[in-house]
C-alpha cells in the first residue's frame, strides 16, 4: 500500500488540466472536413398512428444532403431487455420525443428548416401519462404487438406492464395481523433527469465500409453493438471514440443515436455532426429517472421490531423499455431497505406510458424508493412513539443477518454508518423551531461484470494502461494508474491511460453501475501482475536470485531483506526492449453473486442478491421558511461503507456530488407533465438544479472494512450510493417542521401546502 | 441569412442604425439567450451598443438624484455606494439577477427595455419615480418608467429610440425589493415586491408599494400604500399592506406555482419588503442588498 499512500496527495488526474484550462475537446468541438449538421424531426404527438411521411420538400431544399426515415434503414427491432424499439418511428409514435425522420444539411439553420418541411400525417391515439392508469384494467395498449417482441426471457411482462418483480418471504398476512401497529402510506415521486452539463453530441464519418463514431456516451462498447445491430454490420467495422465526456450520470448509458448519425453520414457521403439542444436532452433520450408510486405497509411491535412489510410499487417506464426492466426487482429490494424484515411481500411493476422513456440514472430506482421508505420509517417510529434513529438502530442489518431474499450479509457496516452519521451531525441537540435534523439509511449493490485491460511498459520504463473502461468524470479511469503502480512498485505519474476508443481497449460495460474500479480495477491489477511476473523473470537473471526472494519497491526490483541489491525497472525495461515485450493482459473473473433463495418470487433479473453491498446514512440539518415553504439544507453528514477506499479525494468528491444531486431531487428537480405526457419544464430555468450557492457543507466519513468479495483490495461501489439516502433525510427533516410531504420533489409549494393541512 | 451585426462606435452611428431598423443589443443576456431558447428569433439587423461611453457611468444630478447610464451592469449597481444607501431596493434587485456572470454582463437598460413582468429592477424604479431618457435622431424625450412598461415585452419606446439613461429623483427614507426564491441563484421572480417609505418623525410619511410578476406589468398597489402612509408602520399596517398586495395580484397557475400559492406569497413577500423598508428608513444597519441580508429571507442565510 505504501506507494499509493505516499503519492495520493500529489496525484493529479491525467484529464484534469485539459478540463480545467478549457483545452479539453468534447464531441461538439470536433470538426471534420466537409462535415454536415444533423437535426431530428420529432413526433408531433405523444401517441399517434403515422399515416404518411412526405420528405420531398425537405429533400428539395438547397443544402440538404440526406433525409432519412425508418424506410431507409434496416427493419430491426432492438432493446437489451425487450426489443420494442426501432431507430425511427415505425407506424406508431409513442412519446413526444420519438424520432420520425433525420436530416443532414450544410448548416444547422438549413437542417432546422428542412425538418419543418417534412410532412407527417397522423391519426392521434389516446395518450397515457399516468403509470397507474396504464396498468388499470381496460387501459389502451401502448404496444399493441408487445407479445411478439423478442428479448430477455426472464422479463415477466403482460400488456402495459413491461416488467413485474416480486419478493415473497414468510407469511405477511399473518405477521401484519399479529403486529401491534400497522402503518400504511402512499408516496409519489415525479420523474426527474440526469442533466449532464454537456448535451449529447455525435459525429460520424465513413471510410469505405467502416464507420468511426465520436460520441458522448458512457458506454462505448454498447453503443458499438447498437450501431452494428441496427445497421447490420460487423462490430469490427464500427469504431466508437469518446472525446472528453461532459458528465453522464447514467443519462448517457445505452445505445441512443449513434446509428442515426452513422446512417445519415452514409447517405450523405459526408461526415455528419449532431448536437442536442438542452430541450432535446430532456425530451428525446430514453434515460430519465423514473417516477414511482409507492404503497408501503409496515407491521411493527411496540418495542420497535419490524415484523412485516407489504408494498406495491408502480414505476413509470415511459414509451420504451430501454434498460428499465431490471428496475422493479431493484426497487423491491429498496422498498425493504437495509433492515431486518422477517415477512415480506413486495410487488413492483414497470408501466409503459406515453412519456420519454426512463432508464438508468445514478443508482436507478434507489433515491426515490429510499425516500418513500425512509419517510415511512419515520412515520412508523412516530406511531409507536419511538425516536426515528432508535427505531432504525433496532432494525438495521448487522453481519450475519438475512435479507428479504435470504442472502446472508457478511462484511457490512450499516449500523456503524448510522451511528457515525448521527454523531457527526450532533443528533438530538437543541435547534431553533424552524430547523430539524432528518436521518435516512440506504444500501446499494456492487455490480460484477467482465472487463479487460492491458498494461505495457516502454523501453524507458514508463507505462501505459490500455483499457476499454470509460471515464464519465468520476475519475475512476483516471485513478487506474494508482492500482498498476501499486502492483509494480512504481509511481502512478509514470503511467498514461489509453481509453476512449473501442479499437484500442478490450470490451468493458462502460461508465455505469459504479463498476469501473471494481471490474476494470480488477483487470488492471491482473494485467499489472502479468507484467510484474515478466519483470521478475528478467530480474532473476540479472540478480541471480530466486523470484520468491524478490520484491518491487520504489521503481526497483530488489532482493528482500537486502534492499541495496537490486535493479531499476527502467534498466529491465531497456533490456527487455531488445527482444521481449513487457505487455500484460488481465480480466479476472467477475465475482459470483452471493447465494440467495427467491423461491416464490417473480422476475429474476440480477438484483435478487447484492454483491458486496454498500451502506450509507445521511443526516441533514434543514431550515424551513414556514411562511413560504422554502427549505434550505444547512448541513449534511454522510457516513458511507464502501469497503476499502482506494482514492479518498475521488471518493469524497463522489459523495459531495451525489449529495448535491440528492438535494436537487429532494427539493427542486422534477418534470411536470401535461395530461398527454409532454414535459412542461424541459429547460433549466424551470427544471431547477441546485446551484453552488445552494449546496451546504458536506462532511464525509468512511466506515467499514475491506470486503473480500468485492473489487481490488476490498473496494465496493462508490459513485452511485451517495445520492440514495439524501432525499429521504431531507424529507424527514422537513416533516419535523412542516409535516410529511408525500410528493417528490418536496417543492416550496408542496411544503407550504403540507403546512396548510 | 441576411443578418447583419454592427458595433456602433458613436451614439449618432447607433441612432442611425436604429433609424434604419436595427435592434440594439447590450449585454445580450435577454436577447441572445432568448433567441437560443426559441422565444423569438434573433433580429435580422443588430447594432451592439456596448462601446458607447455616453451610456456608461452613474452620476449625481443637480436635484440630489442619480443618473444611471443604460449600460451600467447589475454588478456595478450593487457595488455603487449611492445606490446602496439611497436606492437600496434597486441594489436589492440587481444583486439577485441571475448569477455572478449574468450580473457582470447584463445591463440596467437591457433589463428595463426587455420589459419582462418578472424583471427585477422595474418595481424599484417605479417606486422611486424613475424616468427613462430616450434618444433618437429626432431628439430626446423622457418617459416615466411606470409609463414606459406597457405590457409583457412591450414598452412605450419607439423602435428608433435608444434608452441612454435612467434618472432617479432624490430619495429619502428606506426601501427594499424582495423576491420569492426557490434556490439561491439563477432564479426568476415568481413573486416580487418593492416598498419605499419616508418617515415623518416616528410615523410613516409617504409609501410606495409595487408588485412584480403578479400582474401583466409591474404595478403599484395604492391600497397598500394608503395602508402604510401616515401610520405607525406596525404589524397591523404591514399586514394590511400585504393583504392589499395579494388582493391586487392577478396570479396565474403554471409550472412555477399555482395561483393560490402565488397569491399567498404575494402577501408574505410584500410584508417582508415593507418590514425591511421601514426598518431601513429607521436606520437599521441592514442596508446591504439581499445576498448578505439574512432578514429578508426569513433569516435562512446562516
Ligand atoms: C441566466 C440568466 C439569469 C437571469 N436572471 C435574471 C433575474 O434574476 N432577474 C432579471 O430581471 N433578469 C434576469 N435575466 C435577464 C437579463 O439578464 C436581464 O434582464 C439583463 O439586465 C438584460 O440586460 P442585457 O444588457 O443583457 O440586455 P440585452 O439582451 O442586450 O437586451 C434586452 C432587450 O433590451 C433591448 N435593449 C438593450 N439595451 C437597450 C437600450 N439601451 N435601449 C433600447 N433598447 C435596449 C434589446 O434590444 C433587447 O430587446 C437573466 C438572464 C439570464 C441569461
Amino acid at each position: 500500500m505504501a506507494v499509493v499512500e505516499d503519492t495520493r496527495e500529489q496525484f493529479i488526474r491525467q484529464d484534469g488540466k485539459d478540463k480545467v484550462t478549457g483545452l479539453g475537446r468534447y464531441t461538439a468541438d470536433l470538426a471534420r472536413t466537409g462535415m454536415l449538421q444533423a437535426r431530428f424531426r420529432y413526433s408531433d404527438h405523444a401517441h399517434a398512428r403515422v399515416l404518411r411521411i412526405d420528405t420531398s420538400a425537405a429533400k428539395a431544399l438547397p443544402g440538404v444532403f440526406a433525409v432519412l426515415t425508418q424506410d431507409d434503414v434496416p427493419d430491426v427491432r432492438y432493446g437489451g431487455f425487450v426489443e420494442d424499439r426501432t431507430l425511427f418511428a415505425k407506424d406508431v409514435v409513442r412519446f413526444e420525443g420519438e424520432v420520425v425522420a433525420a436530416v443532414a444539411a450544410l448548416t444547422q439553420e438549413i437542417a432546422d428548416r428542412a425538418v419543418e418541411l417534412i410532412e407527417v400525417e397522423y391519426e392521434p391515439l389516446p395518450a397515457i401519462a399516468d403509470p397507474e392508469q396504464a396498468l388499470a384494467p381496460g387501459a389502451p395498449l401502448i404496444h399493441e404487438g408487445w407479445a411478439g417482441y423478442g428479448g430477455n426471457e426472464d422479463v415477466v411482462r403482460e400488456g402495459n406492464d413491461c416488467s413485474h418483480s416480486s419478493i415473497r418471504k414468510g407469511d405477511v398476512d399473518a405477521a401484519l395481523a399479529s403486529a401491534d401497529e400497522v402503518v400504511k402510506e402512499r408516496y409519489v415521486a415525479d420523474m426527474s433527469h440526469a442533466v449532464p452539463i454537456e448535451p449529447r453530441a455525435i459525429v460520424a464519418e465513413w471510410q469505405g465500409d467502416k464507420v468511426t463514431v465520436w460520441t458522448s456516451t458512457q458506454v462505448p462498447f454498447i453503443a458499438r453493438s447498437g450501431v452494428a445491430t441496427t445497421l447490420q454490420m460487423p462490430e469490427a467495422d464500427v469504431r466508437v471514440v469518446v472525446p472528453h465526456l461532459g458528465g453522464g450520470f447514467g443519462g448517457k448509458c445505452e445505445f441512443h443515436f449513434e446509428a442515426h448519425v452513422a446512417a445519415l453520414a452514409r447517405a450523405a457521403r459526408r461526415p455528419v455532426r449532431l448536437v442536442f439542444t438542452r430541450r432535446e436532452e430532456f425530451v428525446a433520450p430514453d434515460h430519465r429517472r423514473e417516477g414511482q408510486v409507492l404503497e408501503l405497509e409496515t407491521g411493527v411491535m411496540k418495542d420497535g421490531t419490524i415484523v412485516a412489510r407489504r408494498a406495491r410499487l408502480v414505476l413509470d417506464n415511459g414509451a420504451y423499455a430501454a434498460d428499465a426492466p431490471f428496475f422493479p426487482q431493484l426497487a423491491a429490494m429498496m422498498a425493504v431497505g437495509p433492515y431486518r424484515v422477517p415477512h415480506v411481500s413486495v410487488d413492483a411493476h414497470l408501466a409503459y406510458t406515453n412519456t420519454t422513456p426512463s432508464g438508468s440514472v445514478r443508482a436507478p430506482t434507489a433515491p426515490q424508493s429510499c425516500w418513500g421508505l425512509e419517510l415511512h420509517m419515520d412515520a412508523v417510529a412516530e406511531r409507536i412513539g419511538l425516536d426515528p434513529v432508535e427505531f432504525r438502530r433496532r432494525n438495521i442489518v448487522h453481519p450475519g443477518d438475512e435479507t428479504a431474499t435470504k442472502q446472508v450479509l457478511e462484511t457490512i457496516a450499516a449500523a456503524e454508518s448510522l451511528e457515525r452519521a448521527v454523531e457527526m451531525i450532533g443528533y438530538g441537540r437543541e435547534l431553533p423551531p424552524d430547523e430539524a435534523i432528518g436521518v435516512a439509511c440506504g444500501w446499494w449493490p456492487t455490480f460484477a461484470l467482465p472487463s479487460g485491460a492491458h498494461v505495457k511498459l516502454h523501453g524507458d520504463g514508463s507505462g501505459t494502461i490500455v483499457t476499454g473502461a470509460q471515464e464519465c468524470g468520476t475519475g475512476s479511469v483516471m485513478a487506474l494508474p494508482l492500482l498498476a503502480a501499486e502492483v509494480l512498485g512504481m509511481r502512478p505519474q509514470q503511467f498514461t491511460v489509453v481509453y476512449q476508443d473501442t479499437d484500442a481497449g478490450p470490451w468493458d460495460a462502460g461508465a455505469s453501475g459504479s463498476q469501473t474500479t471494481t471490474n476494470n480495477g480488477r483487470a488492471v491489477v491482473e494485467a499489472a501482475i502479468d507484467v510484474r511476473n515478466q519483470l521478475l523473470e528478467l530480474a532473476e537473471e540479472v540478480l541471480e536470485a530466486a523470484r520468491a526472494d524478490l520484491e518491487l519497491v520504489d521503481g526497483r526490483v530488489r532482493v528482500k531483506g537486502s534492499p541495496s541489491t537490486g535493479v531499476d525497472i527502467t534498466e529491465l525495461a531497456e533490456k527487455a526492449a531488445g527482444d521481449k515485450l513487457l505487455l500484460g493482459r488481465g480480466s479476472g473473473s467477475p465475482p459470483a453473486s452471493p447465494d440467495c433463495d427467491i423461491s416464490g418470487c417473480t422476475g429474476r433479473l440480477g438484483s435478487e442478491s447484492f454483491l458486496a453491498p454498500t451502506f450509507m446514512t445521511h443526516a441533514v440539518r434543514c431550515k424551513v421558511d414556514r411562511a413560504t415553504g422554502v427549505v434550505r439544507v444547512l448541513e449534511v453528514a454522510a457516513a458511507h461503507d464502501s469497503g476499502r477506499v482506494l482514492n479518498p479525494v475521488g471518493a469524497n468528491g463522489q459523495v459531495e456530488g451525489g449529495v448535491a444531486m440528492g438535494i436537487g431531487m429532494a427539493l427542486s428537480e422534477g418534470s411536470q407533465l401535461s395530461d398527454d405526457g409532454r414535459q412542461l419544464n424541459p429547460y433549466l430555468l424551470d427544471y431547477k438544479l441546485q446551484t453552488a450557492a445552494d449546496v451546504p457543507e458536506i462532511r464525509v466519513e468512511w466506515v467499514g472494512e475491506p470486503d473480500p468479495t468485492a473489487g481490488p483490495n476490498g473496494a465496493k461501489a462508490v459513485a452511485e450510493p451517495p445520492c440514495v439516502p439524501t432525499p429521504g433525510a431531507v424529507g424527514n427533516a422537513i416533516a419535523k417542521v412542516a409535516g410529511r410531504v408525500r410528493c417528490l420533489p418536496m417543492t416550496p409549494m408542496r411544503v407550504w401546502e403540507a403546512m396548510q393541512r | 441569412m441576411s443578418a447583419t451585426y454592427t458595433a456602433a462606435a458613436t451614439l449618432p452611428e447607433a441612432l442611425a442604425a436604429l433609424a434604419s431598423g436595427a435592434r440594439p443589443v447590450a449585454g445580450g443576456t435577454d436577447l441572445v439567450v432568448g433567441a437560443r431558447q426559441g422565444k423569438a428569433p434573433l433580429p435580422d439587423s443588430l447594432v451592439a451598443i456596448h462601446g458607447l461611453a455616453e451610456l456608461r457611468g452613474i452620476a449625481e444630478t443637480g436635484g440630489g438624484g442619480l443618473r444611471i447610464g443604460a449600460l451600467v451592469s447589475h454588478a456595478d449597481l450593487v457595488a455603487h455606494p449611492a445606490v446602496r444607501e439611497r436606492y437600496t431596493a434597486l441594489a436589492d434587485a440587481s444583486a439577485i439577477v441571475g448569477s455572478h456572470a449574468t450580473r457582470h454582463v447584463g445591463t440596467l437598460g437591457g433589463n428595463v427595455m426587455n420589459a419582462s413582468p418578472a424583471m427585477e429592477t422595474g418595481g424599484p424604479l417605479i417606486c422611486f419615480g424613475a424616468e427613462a431618457v430616450l434618444v433618437s435622431e429626432s431628439g430626446e424625450r423622457r418617459v416615466a418608467v411606470a409609463d414606459l412598461l406597457t405590457g409583457p415585452g412591450r414598452t412605450a419606446a419607439r423602435p428608433d429610440e435608444l434608452l441612454v439613461a435612467i434618472e432617479l429623483p432624490a430619495a429619502a427614507g428606506g426601501s427594499c425589493y424582495a423576491r420569492l426564491e426557490y434556490r439561491r441563484q439563477m432564479e426568476i421572480a415568481v413573486v416580487g415586491a418593492t416598498c419605499a417609505v419616508t418617515l415623518e418623525g416616528a410615523r410613516i410619511g409617504s409609501a410606495r408599494v409595487a408588485i412584480t410578476a403578479l400582474t401583466p406589468r409591474i404595478v403599484r398597489v395604492p391600497d397598500a400604500e394608503s395602508a402604510l402612509a401616515g401610520g405607525d408602520g406596525g404589524a397591523g399596517a404591514v399586514q394590511a399592506a400585504g393583504d392589499a398586495a395579494a388582493a391586487a395580484a392577478q396570479p396565474i397557475s403554471d409550472v412555477r406555482a399555482s395561483a393560490d400559492y402565488r397569491r399567498a406569497m404575494a402577501a408574505v413577500i410584500a410584508r417582508r419588503a415593507v418590514t425591511a423598508a421601514i426598518a431601513r428608513a429607521r436606520g437599521s444597519s441592514d442596508s446591504v442588498p439581499i445576498p448578505a441580508s439574512p432578514a429578508l429571507h426569513g433569516a435562512d442565510r446562516d
